[in-house]
C-alpha cells in the first residue's frame, strides 16, 4: 500500500473511531479525547514504522500552515467587543495578569534552564525561551465546553474561566507572532532589511487585509455555501501569505478573526463555519505533529521538559490564587481557578509546531515540551474545569433549585385559585394547562434540559 | 464594483507580499490556493451580471493570473497545486454518479443511449474527415503518407469527442437547472466519459499498428483496457456499498467522510490503474442508490466540500490555457470547432429522432456537450506522450481547440437551458450557489 492510501485510511478510520467517542468520552467520563493523534502520529511517523516518511510530511506541510492559521481564527471568534464589554473589569484583571505571569514565569524559568542545560548565554536563550512561555500561556476552551457546555456560562467562575481561555489565546498568540518577527531572518527588502516592528507591523497588516477582504467578499452574507468558498480563501491566503514571508500564520490569521467578529453583524454563521473545519484541522495537526516529533533520549532534555510542566502547572495554580487573592476576587471566584486552565490543546500544539517546522533553536526541545503537556492534559481538561468550579457552583445549584421549588409552589397555589391560569402552549391539547403545576415545572425542566443537550 | 475592488486590492497585496518575500520567502503554494479561490471567485461574480457562467469567469480568472498572464500562479505552482485537480475530478465524478436515480435510467438510458452513439459516430467520422482534409495546413501532417495522417486525424476526432462532465456537474450546480435538458445532457456526458475510454483506447492500438511509435515494442494491451473499465466498475461498487453502508449506518459529519471518500477512491483507483473517474462515478451511484435515501445529505455535503475546490480547479484549467498557441492556429482550429459543433447537433437531432424524443430536447441539449476540460486535457497529454514529436504538435492543437470549447461551452450550455426554460429563475441572487460554480 501507498503512503498516501495508508495515511487516508488511518486518518479516516481514526476521525470516525474518535468522533463516535469523542461525545460517549466527552459525556460519559468527562474525558477530552483527541490527543491520541499524537500517539498515532509517533507511531506512523519515522521514528517508530516509518509510514510516513520525512518526505510525505513535507508535502503536509501547506495543510499544516492552514491548521495553524485555523487555530489562530478560532481563537479570536470570542473576542466581539460587544460581548467583552459586558463582563466585569475584574476577570480581564484576573486573566490578564494570570497570562504574563504564566508568561513570565516560563520564560524566566525555561531561560535559566536553556542557560543550564544546553551551556547558551541568555541572550541566546531568551528568544526560545520567550516562545516556549507564549506556547505555555495557552490553555484550552474544550475542558469548558465539554464540563459544562452552555450551562451556567453566568456564574463568575465560569466566566472567568471563559475570559482567561481568551486572554491566554489573546497573550499566547501575540508573544508568539512577536518572538517569530523578532527572529525573522531580516534578508534585505529593495533598500534595507526590516527591522522587528516592521515585521510585526506586516503580520498584522495581512491580518487586517484578510479580515477586509472577507469583509467586502460577502460582508453579512448568510448562506454557509458561500461562507464556506470566502472564509477558506481568505483563511488560506492570509495563513499562507504569513507562512510565505516567513511570519507567524496564527497571529496573521487572529487578527484577521477579530476584525471578522467585530465588522460583521451577525458573526454567528461564520463561527459555525470555523467551527465545522476546526476539530478536523487540530487531529491532522496531531497527526503531522506526532510523525515529525523526533524527541532524544538525552536527560538533559527530560530536565527541560519537567521544568516546563512544573513551572506551568505552578503558575497557573498558584499565579491565579495570589492574584484573585491580592483582587479581593476570592468570593467571586474562589482560589483555584487556575487549575482549569491546566488542559492544554489546539493552539498549544498549532504554535509548537509552528516553531519546530522552521528549524529555529531548541525546536524540538520546545514541541516535546507541548507535546508531552497536551498528551497529559488534554484527556482531563474537563475534570480540571470541573474541580475548580464545582465547589463554587454548589450552593448555586442549591439556590436555584430553592428558587424553583418557589416558584413551582407559587404556581400550583395560583392554578387552584385561578384555574386555567396556565394556558395551554401552541401544539399541545387543550387539558394541558389543567394539569398540575408541579408537572407544569417538570415540563419546563425538561424543555431547558432538551435545549441544553441541543446547545451542548 | 466591490468585486473590482477586491481584485484591486489583491492584485496590489500579491504583489507587495512578492516583493517581501525576496529570496529566502517560503513556498507561496498555499497563498496563491487562497488567491485563486478570492480572485477566481470575484471574477466569476464580475462576469455572471452578463450571462455567462461562472466557470468562464473562473477560466478567465486562470488565464489572466497564470503564466500567460500576470504570472502570479507560476508553472511549479501549476504542477503543485495538481492534487487539487485530481481531487476536483474524484468530487466531480462521485457528485456525478450520485445525481443518478435508478428510476432515471429505466426511464431515459435508451434514449441516452441512442443520442450519445449517434453523436459520437457523426462527431468522430466529421471531425476525422476534416482533419484529413485540411492537413496540408498542418506542418506536422503535410508530408506525411496517408495511412499516417488517417492514423493522427483518427486521435485527433478521438480526443475531440470527449465532453466535459465537470463543466456540465459545475453548470448544474450553478444554475439549480434539473430538468428534462439537464438530465438528458448530464446522461450523455455520463455514458460518453465511459465510451470515450474503450474508443480512445482502440483508436490509439490501431494508430500504433498504422504508425509504430519511435522505440515502441508493445501495442495496447485488450486486457488493460477491459481491467481499465470492469475493475473501475468493481472498485467503484465497492466502494459505494461501503460508503451506502455508512450512510445507512452512521451518516455524521458527512462534510470530511465526503472529502475522505474522494480522497480514497482517487488514491485506490490510481494503485489499481481503474479509470479515475468511472471507479467514483460507480461509487457514487451505488451510494445513492443504496444509501436508504440519505444520498441528497451526502450530496450536499460533498457540493459544500467542493466549492472552494471547484472554483481552484477551473482556474488551475484556465491557467493551462496559453493564448499564444491558440491565435497562430485559428485558421485550422475555427473550422474544426466548428465541424464538431455540427457533428454533435446532427448526432443529437438524428440520435433523438430514433429514441423518439421531444424535438425540443436534443434541439437543446446538444449545446451542452460543447464543453471540454479535464478528460480532454488528459487525453491529448497520453498522445504527446506515446508520439513525442508529432503528438506534441497534435496536442498543441488539440489544446487549442479545448481552450476555446472550454470557453464557449458553458456559455451555450447555459443558453441551451435558458432556451429550455430549465434556469431555477425562483432562487434569490446566490441561493443556486450550491457548490459556488
Amino acid at each position: 500500500m501507498t503512503t498516501p492510501l495508508i495515511l487516508i485510511l488511518v486518518a479516516a478510520l481514526a476521525f470516525l473511531a474518535t468522533h463516535v467517542a469523542y461525545e460517549w468520552l466527552a459525556k460519559r467520563l468527562l474525558i477530552v479525547s483527541g490527543a491520541e493523534y499524537l500517539v498515532l502520529g509517533v507511531l506512523l511517523g519515522p521514528q517508530v514504522t516509518g509510514v510516513l516518511t520525512p518526505s510525505a510530511i513535507e508535502a503536509f506541510q501547506p495543510i499544516v500552515i492552514l491548521g495553524i492559521g485555523w487555530m489562530g481564527i478560532t481563537s479570536a471568534m470570542p473576542l466581539r467587543l460587544q460581548r467583552l464589554v459586558r463582563v466585569s473589569a475584574t476577570h480581564y484583571r484576573l486573566a490578564v495578569v494570570e497570562a504574563l505571569t504564566t508568561l513570565g514565569l516560563v520564560t524566566l524559568g525555561a531561560m535559566s534552564a536553556l542557560h543550564v542545560a544546553f551551556e547558551v548565554d541568555y541572550a541566546t536563550a531568551l528568544a526560545p525561551a520567550l516562545c516556549l512561555g507564549a506556547v505555555a500561556v495557552a490553555s484550552t476552551p474544550t475542558g469548558l465546553d465539554v464540563a459544562y457546555g452552555d450551562q451556567r456560562r453566568r456564574a463568575p467562575v465560569l466566566q472567568q474561566i471563559e475570559v482567561a481561555n481568551v486572554m491566554d489565546a489573546f497573550v499566547s498568540v501575540f508573544a508568539f507572532g512577536i518572538m517569530i518577527a523578532l527572529m525573522h531572518v531580516s534578508a534585505p527588502v529593495t533598500m534595507r532589511a526590516l527591522t522587528t516592528t516592521e515585521w510585526v507591523v506586516i503580520t498584522l497588516g495581512i491580518g487586517v487585509v484578510g479580515g477586509t477582504l472577507f469583509h467586502l467578499f460577502l460582508g453579512d452574507e448568510q448562506s454557509p455555501d458561500r461562507l464556506f468558498i470566502s472564509l477558506g480563501g481568505a483563511v488560506i491566503l492570509t495563513a499562507g501569505a504569513a507562512a510565505y514571508l516567513n511570519l507567524s500564520p496564527s497571529l496573521a490569521a487572529f487578527v484577521m478573526g477579530v476584525i471578522l467578529v467585530n465588522s460583521l453583524r451577525h458573526p454567528g454563521a461564520v463561527a459555525d463555519v470555523l467551527r465545522s473545519g476546526e476539530r478536523p484541522l487540530y487531529y491532522v495537526l496531531l497527526l503531522i505533529a506526532g510523525a515529525s516529533w523526533a524527541p532524544a533520549s538525552n536527560v538533559v532534555w527530560w530536565l527541560v521538559i519537567i521544568h516546563y510542566v512544573v513551572l506551568r502547572t505552578l503558575a497557573k495554580l498558584w499565579g491565579t490564587g495570589i492574584v484573585t487573592w491580592i483582587n479581593g476576587a476570592t468570593s467571586q471566584v474562589g482560589l483555584d481557578w487556575g487549575r482549569a486552565l491546566i488542559g492544554q490543546g489546539r493552539l498549544t500544539i498549532a504554535l509548537a509546531l509552528d516553531y519546530s517546522r522552521r528549524g529555529l533553536p531548541y525546536g524540538e526541545v520546545i514541541f516535546t515540551c507541548a507535546a508531552v503537556s497536551v498528551l497529559f492534559t488534554e484527556f482531563f481538561a474537563a475534570r480540571f474545569v470541573r474541580s475548580a468550579a464545582a465547589p463554587l457552583l454548589a450552593p448555586l445549584e442549591t439556590l436555584s433549585a430553592t428558587t424553583e421549588s418557589v416558584v413551582d409552589t407559587v404556581t400550583e397555589t395560583v392554578t387552584q385559585v385561578i384555574p386555567g391560569f396556565l394556558r395551554p402552549e401552541s401544539g399541545s391539547d387543550a387539558g394541558a394547562g389543567a394539569r398540575s403545576g408541579s408537572k407544569a415545572s417538570t415540563s419546563r425542566r425538561d424543555n431547558k434540559d432538551t435545549s441544553r443537550r441541543g446547545g451542548h | 464594483m466591490r468585486r473590482l475592488v477586491i481584485l484591486l486590492i489583491l492584485y496590489v497585496v500579491m504583489g507587495g507580499i512578492f516583493v517581501l518575500g525576496g529570496a529566502d520567502a517560503g513556498a507561496p503554494t498555499l497563498m496563491l490556493f487562497g488567491f485563486l479561490i478570492l480572485g477566481a471567485y470575484s471574477v466569476g461574480e464580475l462576469v455572471k451580471p452578463f450571462g455567462i457562467p461562472k466557470i468562464v469567469g473562473y477560466l478567465v480568472a486562470g488565464v489572466l493570473f497564470g503564466p500567460p498572464g500576470l504570472s502570479y500562479v507560476s508553472k511549479p505552482v501549476l504542477a503543485e497545486l495538481n492534487p487539487v485537480s485530481n481531487l476536483a475530478i474524484a468530487l466531480i465524478a462521485f457528485l456525478a454518479g450520485a445525481e443518478l436515480q435508478m428510476e432515471e435510467i429505466k426511464a431515459r438510458g435508451a434514449a441516452i443511449l441512442k443520442m450519445m452513439s449517434v453523436e459520437l459516430v457523426l462527431s468522430f467520422v466529421s471531425v476525422s474527415a476534416v482533419m484529413l482534409v485540411l492537413r496540408e495546413q498542418l506542418p506536422f501532417l503535410a508530408s506525411a503518407p496517408l495511412p499516417e495522417a488517417v492514423a493522427f486525424s483518427m486521435l485527433f476526432a478521438a480526443v475531440a469527442v470527449v465532453h466535459s462532465p465537470a463543466v456540465t456537474m459545475a453548470l448544474l450546480s450553478e444554475t439549480g437547472a434539473s430538468g428534462p435538458v439537464a438530465r438528458y445532457t448530464l446522461g450523455v456526458v455520463l455514458v460518453m466519459d465511459v465510451a470515450v475510454v474503450l474508443i480512445f483506447s482502440l483508436v490509439l492500438a490501431a494508430a500504433r499498428s498504422m504508425v509504430p511509435p519511435a522505440g515502441d515494442s508493445t501495442g495496447v494491451q485488450l486486457g488493460a483496457v477491459v481491467w481499465e473499465i470492469g475493475g473501475s466498475v468493481i472498485v467503484g461498487a465497492v466502494l459505494g456499498v461501503g460508503i451506502a453502508a455508512y450512510l445507512r449506518f452512521i451518516s455524521r459529519e458527512l462534510f470530511i467522510f465526503g472529502l475522505l471518500v474522494a480522497l480514497l477512491g482517487a488514491e485506490v483507483a490510481r494503485i489499481l490503474h481503474v479509470e479515475t473517474l468511472l471507479t467514483l462515478l460507480v461509487a457514487g451511484f451505488v451510494a445513492e442508490n443504496a444509501g436508504g435515501g440519505r444520498g441528497a445529505e451526502l450530496r450536499h455535503a460533498l457540493e459544500r466540500a467542493a466549492a472552494p475546490i471547484f472554483v481552484v480547479f477551473f482556474a488551475l484549467s484556465g491557467a493551462k490555457i496559453d493564448p499564444r498557441t491558440v491565435l497562430p492556429l485559428w485558421m485550422i482550429v475555427i473550422p474544426l470547432v466548428l465541424v464538431r459543433m455540427g457533428g454533435i447537433w446532427a448526432g443529437m437531432q438524428l440520435g433523438g429522432r430514433w429514441a423518439r424524443l421531444d424535438p425540443l430536447i436534443p434541439q437543446r441539449a446538444w449545446l451542452g456537450l460543447v464543453s471540454q476540460a479535464g478528460v480532454a486535457i488528459g487525453l491529448a497529454t497520453v498522445v504527446a506522450d506515446v508520439y513525442p514529436i508529432r503528438g506534441g504538435q497534435l496536442r498543441d492543437l488539440l489544446l487549442a481547440t479545448i481552450a476555446i470549447n472550454e470557453t464557449i461551452g458553458p456559455i451555450l450550455f447555459r443558453l441551451g437551458l435558458k432556451r429550455a426554460g430549465e434556469l431555477d429563475v425562483t432562487q434569490p441572487s446566490g441561493g443556486a450557489e450550491r457548490s459556488a460554480v
